[in-house]
């Protein structure tokens, strides 16, 4: 498939699934709460509604150039991130580039929300940022984990380690049982879901970084939402479950992330951001250094 | 006479404009010229001191039976060159219009001369005694301009002085103490001489060269000076201090430890009682500037002394990487010097050209200015992306390259140290330009404008080639290739654009433009979705009510409180406690000493006498 022709492909299909799995929440929570829950078209019909707006309200420049951060940022995000049957452009940034970039669009958002001149916005973003150093730090040992087991940083490389003879025996999961428990914390944390979500409060519409979005701005967060749901669940499945021989295998396990992820998040209330950042800096931290002493114990150093 | 004699010469003849015409303008001009000039003459250097090569200057003296002289090399050039053009964006800087506001500006030129030159003198030793000489003048050139402003700057630069000069006397001995031992003083002879000290000899140089350039780079312990001296010298003072002073420690830390005892001996050097050898003791002292001070940033409530604090601890990631010996490593390490000064000074000046419009540079008293100072705001964004470490801007090359170094040497603690240290970074970035360009802005700030074009014009420049060279890392690579081959440390393999390693490569001109093309989708998405309204900057509300501009409605005191929460009792300034005892100690014992002499000159002279004779008695 030429260079071209994937560039456009794989952003679409990111959209798309990542649609799928906004459904998909949806509908476990509403089963959680004995609801039937929305039709499967309804997050298409939201990004429609939200965009179609007559009152948009744009607080200067930097809140739209923002906006675009963010949309362009996870598009790009995606690019880097090989799918059975395209490449992109991984080959060209490694995996550290891919979760540096991973940040643009969390920098473009805390930009926009800071010029929309709201304190419950700034508020928010100051969480949110707490709560990124909360989580990443558990995900990034996580990552130097599997980059010394695997050798590499190039993720076709630890794909390819991984899919050798296709057997389980060389997926990081269970070659490297504790690195992937201590990442399925923080990806969840990532994700912005209970009992982490104090950042987002989605009860509270006054507090949090979407206070001052509306029509297009609040909108394009939820295309944000699709595309992370997917890079997240994807590169997760990328570095433990052995990625995908096909686009089937690689769903059904992106599907199970993020359905564990959401089982999680219907059961629990809230933590406090200091208490987010203490639950991440204990339990996935010390999981995730014990799961790099054995790595490291297993590349005899 | 050679380029670099002439060099020296003009270094000096920089000193003269702004002596001798001490008003107006054209001092400042003629200044900013020779700075030109110096950068042109160190392009003309590059071909004699690639591969290894190097430049004798005609200056040179006989002292003790040794020859002093000075000669410079691939290595010294690469740090005298981010000199040169530090010097040149500052000197146009406070040319272009910040000098109208500054009643010492012909005084601020002269000095910032003499810095020049004393690195100059630094960067190009040839011998011990030279490279102490060079060590010298760099201290006391850099006390003068710290205090040019008078004030609480004084009060900064004189703590710094004291820091100096304790620094300066441990690194006499370790002269001396290298002298003894391997016979000679001259640099060239002596790489590779100090490998095969004895174990405990070798420590004992160790610990005093890095007590003697650990200050410099303000290496915790000896961190505390750095940040209020930088920050409260003058705003292009500030942006030259900090784009490269504290380098000259890196220098003279890694002319020591790289060069003279060499990474293979720091491996084997093992600590007793312990798991570590000296190279992962002075990793994990880089690791460890690296977090500390950007934590102590990230609580500061003046935008100067902010950026002074992350300063010090983008000096951790310099060490860090030049101490893995890696190619990967080396490059990071190198690039990073010559990246940190392109978005430091942007972001000093940045700041300044706020301070020479409203003022301030309070955090608690700034806001919403991006829509009074835009050019200001774009360097400023452009100077923490860099800062930071993000895509698409250059910090993030260099940083990449540390963070894979560290990976292939098997350190993956030190890369999660590394990591944390770029967090903290993030977070105070954002506070920065939070509070000062986004959110509410402040009634008595309405009329504020830009700066001059002549001091916008230096920053975006800089902050421009910030940018460029994040998406053609090459460029500085280049520059870094003679310095890595004077150390004779190792070079990944690069081209303009990408860095090749066999397992995981970077190609920044496809991420860049991936990321541009991306956000122009972006963008055409989001203009053709329907007309948005723009608000008034000054307009804001709460719970449905219209608030004025009088009303304070901003979030900016004690910004991540949820942080703070959980760190903060980590934080206790216990090292600024002892400083302050020590110094409190030192005043009590100075005040006893003086009494007892006014009271009783004899006994004061017996007591004299005694312990004299003891420490004596001691000493043989």
């Amino acid at each position: 498939m030429s260079i071209a022709l994937q560039l456009l492909l794989m952003p679409l299909a990111a959209f798309l699934v990542g649609l799928a799995m906004v459904l998909m929440m949806r509908k476990v929570r509403a089963s959680v709460e004995r609801r039937i829950g929305p039709p499967w078209y309804q997050p298409l019909f939201d990004i429609y509604k939200l965009f179609a707006k007559d009152t948009q309200i744009s607080h200067g420049v930097m809140h739209d150039v923002a906006i675009m951060m963010v949309l362009g940022g996870i598009i790009c995000v995606v690019l880097f991130l090989p799918v059975p049957g395209m490449s992109g452009l991984s080959a060209k940034g490694d995996l550290i580039t891919l979760l540096y970039l991973m940040m643009v669009p969390s920098l473009g958002m805390a930009l926009g929300v800071g010029q929309t001149a709201n304190p419950n916005g700034s508020i928010g973003i100051a969480r949110a940022l707490t709560a990124m150093a909360g989580y990443e730090i558990p995900f990034f040992i996580c990552v130097a984990g599997a980059a010394l087991h695997y050798g590499t940083t190039d993720l076709n490389q630890i794909l390819t380690i991984q899919q050798h003879g296709g057997h389980l025996e060389h997926w990081g999961i269970v070659q490297m049982p504790l690195l992937a428990v201590a990442a399925l914390f923080a990806v969840h944390a990532m994700l912005g879901k209970e009992p982490f979500e104090i950042y987002v409060a989605p009860a509270e519409i006054a507090t949090g970084p979407m206070v001052e979005m509306s029509g297009k701005y609040l909108g394009t967060l939820f295309v944000m939402q699709c595309f992370q749901l997917f890079t997240v669940s994807v590169l997760y499945t990328t570095l433990f479950l052995g990625g995908g021989f096909s686009w089937f295998t690689l769903l059904l396990k992106a599907f199970a992330v993020v359905f564990i992820s959401v089982l999680v998040t219907n059961v629990y209330p809230r933590y406090r951001t200091d208490d987010v950042l203490r639950w991440q800096w204990k339990w996935p931290t010390g999981i995730a250094l014990l799961g790099l002493g054995m790595v490291m114990l297993q590349i005899g150093r | 006479m050679n380029a670099f004699d002439l060099l020296l010469y003009l270094a000096l003849a920089t000193l003269l404009p702004s002596l001798l015409a001490p008003k107006g303008r054209s001092g400042g001009m003629l200044t900013t010229l020779a700075y030109l000039l110096q950068v042109w003459l160190l392009f003309s250097l590059l071909p004699s001191v690639s591969q290894g090569g190097s430049v004798a200057a005609c200056l040179e003296f006989a002292a003790f039976g040794h020859t002093i002289g000075w000669q410079l090399n691939g290595f010294g050039w690469f740090f005298a060159l981010i000199t040169a053009v530090s010097a040149l964006i500052a000197s146009a800087y406070a040319t272009g219009g910040w000098e109208r506001q500054c009643d010492h500006a012909s005084r601020l030129h002269s000095l910032m001369a003499l810095n020049v030159l004393a690195m100059y003198l630094l960067l190009g030793a040839a011998d011990l005694i030279s490279l102490f000489i060079g060590w010298e003048l760099v201290s006391w050139a850099g006390f003068l301009l710290m205090a040019a402003p008078g004030g609480q700057s004084v009060q900064a630069a004189l703590r710094y002085l004291i820091y100096a000069l304790a620094g300066a006397l441990a690194l006499l001995t370790a002269i001396v103490l290298i002298e003894q031992s391997s016979g000679t003083i001259q640099l060239d002879a002596l790489r590779g001489a100090l490998a095969s000290l004895p174990d405990g000899l070798s420590w004992v140089v160790l610990a005093l060269v890095f007590v003697g350039f650990g200050v410099k780079l303000a290496m915790p312990p000896f961190h505390l000076w750095q940040a209020p001296a930088y920050g409260y010298a003058d705003g292009p003072a500030a942006a030259f201090l900090g784009a490269i002073s504290s380098r000259m420690g890196l220098f003279g830390l890694c002319l020591v430890l790289v060069q003279m005892v060499g990474l293979e001996r720091l491996v084997g050097l093992a600590l007793p009682f312990s798991f570590f050898d000296a190279q992962s003791l002075l990793a994990w002292a880089a690791a460890i500037t690296l977090i500390v001070p950007t934590y102590i940033a990230l609580t500061q409530n003046d935008a100067r002394l902010l950026l002074a604090w992350h300063g010090i601890g983008q000096g951790g990631f310099m060490l860090l990487g030049l101490m893995l010996g890696n190619d990967l490593g080396t490059a990071g390490g190198l690039l990073h010097v010559l990246n940190h000064a392109s978005y430091q000074a942007p972001l000093f000046l940045a700041v300044t050209a706020v301070v020479y419009r409203t003022g301030t540079a309070d955090l608690d008293r700034l806001g919403g200015l991006i829509a009074r100072m835009p050019w200001a705001y774009v360097t400023l964004l452009l100077g923490i992306i860099g800062l930071a470490g993000l895509p698409p801007m250059n910090g993030f090359v260099s940083k990449w390259l540390i963070y894979k170094g560290l990976l292939d040497a098997q350190m993956p603690l030190l890369f999660v140290a590394a990591v944390i240290g770029t967090l903290g970074t993030i977070l105070s970035v954002y506070k920065l330009i939070h509070n000062i360009f986004l959110g509410q802005l402040r009634a008595e700030h309405r009329e504020v404008t830009d700066a001059p074009w002549g001091m916008t014009g230096p920053m975006l420049l800089i902050a421009g080639f910030a940018f460029i060279s994040g998406m053609l890392p090459g460029l500085g690579l280049y520059l870094v290739e003679p310095a890595a081959a004077a150390l004779g440390l190792p070079m990944p393999s690069f081209d303009l654009s990408a860095i090749h390693a066999p397992n995981g490569a970077l190609d920044m001109l496809v991420v860049v433009s991936a990321l541009i093309g991306a956000i122009g989708f972006g963008a055409l998405l989001f203009l053709n979705a329907g007309r948005s309204y723009r608000t008034q900057p000054l307009d804001n509300y709460a719970g449905g009510h219209f608030l004025t501009a009088q009303t304070r409605y901003q979030y900016s005191h004690h910004f991540y409180a949820g942080l703070l929460r959980v760190i903060g009792p980590w934080m206790r300034p216990w090292l600024v406690a002892l400083e302050q005892g020590s110094g409190h100690f030192l005043d009590l014992a100075s005040a006893a000493s003086r009494g007892l002499y006014y009271h009783n000159g004899l006994r004061f002279l017996v007591f004299g006498t005694v312990v004299g004779l003891l420490w004596l008695l001691i000493v043989v």
